[in-house]
């Protein structure tokens, strides 16, 4: 897929320098009118617990904003547009997120609505039917066939986690068994149905039952001892929240493992190391690495500077306020305005047209598939490689990129076995 | 206990209600989209807290009441998604379906009392609670996801109750019917015993009252209201899961009830009312998202510190700001005194 809109720092700089050479003889080139704004909903959990996959993203889209805006903004049709976003905090819950989709489209007149998902998207669903509002989530698992204008353009949680466990197989062979614990909640069942699917493609043995724990759950020294207990070589700490992976690790580290541990995230990771050691967090493998990463400068990345994005957000919040999500909805952005770009029109429907055209588009990290129809009922979900993150001497760097559709055409029918019987398949939820 | 009940007609309080009825009418018109929105939950959660309040009335206090309240949510969503129950009939199947289960909790939870009862409430309501989330049971309950595309309250004639508009002058009539009920059941015999139980149970029982039985009475009451309001909360969101009505949402709860005021009937409106424009109104204008929940906190510190006997405590002394002092030298008597 081509793209006709992209403006780089270079073009920037000589647009500008243009500018300024013509300010004397003529108007600047690039003037946003009074209208010229395009204005984007952010529909995320701003506080409560589930707050550090919110908070850090709408700080992402913030320097995005600026870069893009700096750039002249996006070109869409003849014009340029100034892009703002517009937070509401839907506390996570659905109530507030009809809400605040409610506010965002017929008060702020936003064109596009970024959610983290879960718990809030059916809120705000029938919200995006009736307004025909495009939507986008970090959770497929929202996806099923009426949402229509729901699309996952950037995360294919937890899909993307068989990655990992495929990665710690090829390179730790001697590893044989696994326990699995997750918080017992829609972002935890489904991802505990694609770790037992990948530790079985993988040939690990899952020992026991995988442990669910309430989310409200605050001592965690029984569960880490339930499965420590069991003596394995990898504990799996699935897609636990920030909140529960460190007291985990940190139990892991008190009562003595000394094995592979494997996760989704480990937001906030130097604060582990700092409760633990470097080396007790020597190659723990995770799937969000740190924007500054040589790796990501790959030709196949599509995420535009990372490393200065990176740098960007540490001179801003600091570098413990990064967390996996902080460059997510960013990317998502990139993906919007590339695709209304095209559509030269900000209209939902044909720009959700433009961003699928051909079946393919350019997710953050490479080229990709819309995907999803035997997993969400839906391809709405964009899928190609993932990368896997390792800490090494206290700092996350990135392993290898691996193919998750690779992994689905040879394993699909293990991912649907597990997730079935964890009643998570599209048609089984609710 | 209560003051003797004027009878002869009072025309300030037929032109309140008026008024009272006018602002109600004409409120959603002068609200903004999202606002009419903030006040159907405001409405539903009016309900609820009035329900809570007349279980208080028997001295105890439930940490159970949003569970109970899912009770409703599920039973309504069930019956309509499931068995094709027609929504009104099927919320009062949920309302009634969260009575029953007060009932038959009544037995365990009223064998103990003050705190021990509220500690048992909140095991019971989370047994309940995390039952929604069994995996045996996701095939009924959807797990911790919940349960999703719950049928709307259907069109009557050309009225769409999709629009919040509309659903919000449904709710007010509900709201207000199951309102004036827990009223007259305050002020009835029944209501007074339940403030006799509350100040001198002991003595309640020495005259022959089944303290047991007005204690459930109270608890079923309370609980077939609460259901009835996760009926309504099911029907307009579309969507519950457990989380919805986890013990976050019971902190609120006691919040309204606390802030308000418990002492007079319409205490907890207040508490509810202000809380909620607080919080989703004025702290929301301000921008500061994030902020919120420290704001929120300061002002319920301030709240408690200054207002011991709730929001409601201001209400005589802005009543008497308009007529003066009281003649009879009872000028700062406070709501919970008057009832005491």
């Amino acid at each position: 897929m081509t793209s006709k809109f992209t403006i780089s720092r270079r073009d920037f700089l000589s647009t500008t320098a243009a500018a300024t050479v013509m300010a004397g003889v003529s108007m600047p080139k690039i003037a946003f009118g009074a209208d010229d704004v395009v204005k984007i909903g952010f529909l995320a959990p701003l506080t409560g617990e589930v707050a550090a996959w919110g908070k850090p993203g709408l700080d992402g889209c913030q320097i995005w904003a600026d870069w893009v805006n700096a750039d002249g903004g996006v070109k869409i049709g003849d014009k340029a547009y100034k892009v703002e976003f517009v937070p509401y905090d839907d506390e996570y819950d659905p109530s507030k997120a009809r809400t605040g989709a409610v506010k965002l489209i017929k008060e702020v007149g936003v064109k596009f609505v970024m959610m983290l998902g879960g718990d809030p998207w059916p809120g705000a669903a029938p919200i995006a039917e009736k307004e025909q509002m495009l939507f986008s989530t970090l959770l497929p698992s929202d996806l099923s066939p009426e949402t229509t204008l729901l699309v996952a353009p950037c995360e294919v949680h937890p899909i993307y986690n068989v990655t990992g466990v495929e990665w710690l197989a090829e390179k730790k062979p001697e590893l044989k068994t696994a326990v699995i614990c997750a918080q017992d909640d829609s972002l935890g069942k489904p991802s505990v149905a694609t770790y037992l699917a990948a530790f079985e493609a993988a040939g690990i043995e899952v020992l026991g039952k995988p442990i669910f724990f309430d989310p409200a759950t605050t001592d965690f020294a029984p569960i880490m001892s339930k499965m420590l207990a069991l003596k394995p070589d990898i504990v799996c700490l699935d897609t636990c929240y920030a909140d529960y992976v460190h007291p985990l690790v940190e139990q892991a580290f008190q009562q003595g493992f000394k094995g592979q541990m494997i996760s989704c995230t480990a937001d906030f990771y130097q604060k582990m190391v700092e409760k633990t050691s470097k080396e007790f967090m020597e190659g723990f493998v995770f799937q969000f690495p740190d924007f500054d990463d040589p790796a990501l400068n790959a030709e196949h990345v599509n995420f535009r500077k990372p490393n200065d994005f990176y740098a960007e957000f540490v001179k801003r919040f600091g570098a413990g306020e990064w967390s996996a999500v902080s460059w997510e909805y960013a990317s998502i952005m990139d993906l919007w305005a590339d695709a209304a770009g095209r559509a030269g029109t900000t209209e939902p429907v044909k720009v959700l047209e433009a961003m699928q055209v051909g079946g393919t588009g350019k997710q953050a990290f490479g080229e990709a598939d819309w995907w999803g129809k035997e997993l969400f009922g839906i391809d709405n979900a964009l899928v190609g490689l993932w990368p896997v993150v390792k800490i090494t001497d206290g700092k996350a760097r990135i392993q290898e990129f691996k193919s998750i559709p690779a992994w689905w055409d040879k394993h699909k029918d293990l991912l649907i076995k597990h997730m079935t019987a964890l009643d998570q398949m599209y048609f089984q939820r609710g | 206990m209560h003051k003797p009940e004027n009878k002869s007609p009072n025309i300030v309080g037929f032109i309140g209600f008026v008024l009272l009825v006018v602002v109600l009418a004409v409120l959603p018109h002068m609200l903004s989209f999202s606002q009419q929105e903030i006040l159907v939950l405001l409405v539903i959660n009016v309900l609820l807290v009035c329900s809570y309040r007349l279980l208080t009335l028997t001295g105890e206090w439930s940490l159970a009441h949003a569970v109970i309240m899912g009770v409703g949510a599920y039973a309504s969503a069930l019956a309509s998604k499931e068995l094709s129950v027609p929504v009104p009939l099927a919320m009062l199947i949920g309302a009634s379906v969260a009575g029953f289960l007060a009932f038959l909790l009544s037995f365990p939870l009223f064998r103990m009392k003050g705190f021990y009862f509220l500690i048992a409430s909140f095991a019971a309501g989370e047994v309940i609670r995390l039952s929604w989330k069994w995996s045996d049971l996701t095939f009924l309950f959807g797990g911790p996801k919940g349960i999703k595309r719950i049928p709307p309250f259907p069109d009557f004639l050309t009225i769409d109750f999709y629009e919040p508009v509309n659903y919000y002058y449904l709710c007010v009539v509900v709201v207000a019917v199951s309102l004036l009920i827990l009223y007259r059941v305050e002020k009835s015999r029944i209501g007074l015993t339940f403030h006799a139980i509350h100040w001198q149970d002991k003595l309640a029982e020495s005259v022959g009252v089944n303290t047991f039985r007005y204690r459930m009475l109270a608890f079923v009451i309370s609980a077939f209201f609460a259901g009835l309001a996760g009926a309504l909360y099911a029907h307009y969101v579309g969507a519950i899961a457990p989380k919805r009505f986890d013990v976050e949402e019971m902190v609120y709860i006691l919040i309204w009830a606390i802030v308000g005021g418990t002492a007079t009937f319409y205490g907890p409106i207040i508490g509810v009312v202000a809380l909620t424009i607080l919080n989703e109104v004025v702290l929301r204008s301000l921008g500061v998202d994030e902020m919120r929940p420290m704001f929120y906190g300061a002002v319920l510190i301030i709240a408690i510190l200054f207002m011991p006997n709730g929001l409601e405590g201001l209400v005589p002394k802005i009543k008497n700001l308009f007529t003066g002092p009281p003649k009879d030298g009872n000028r700062s008597l406070t709501p919970s005194q008057a009832t005491e």
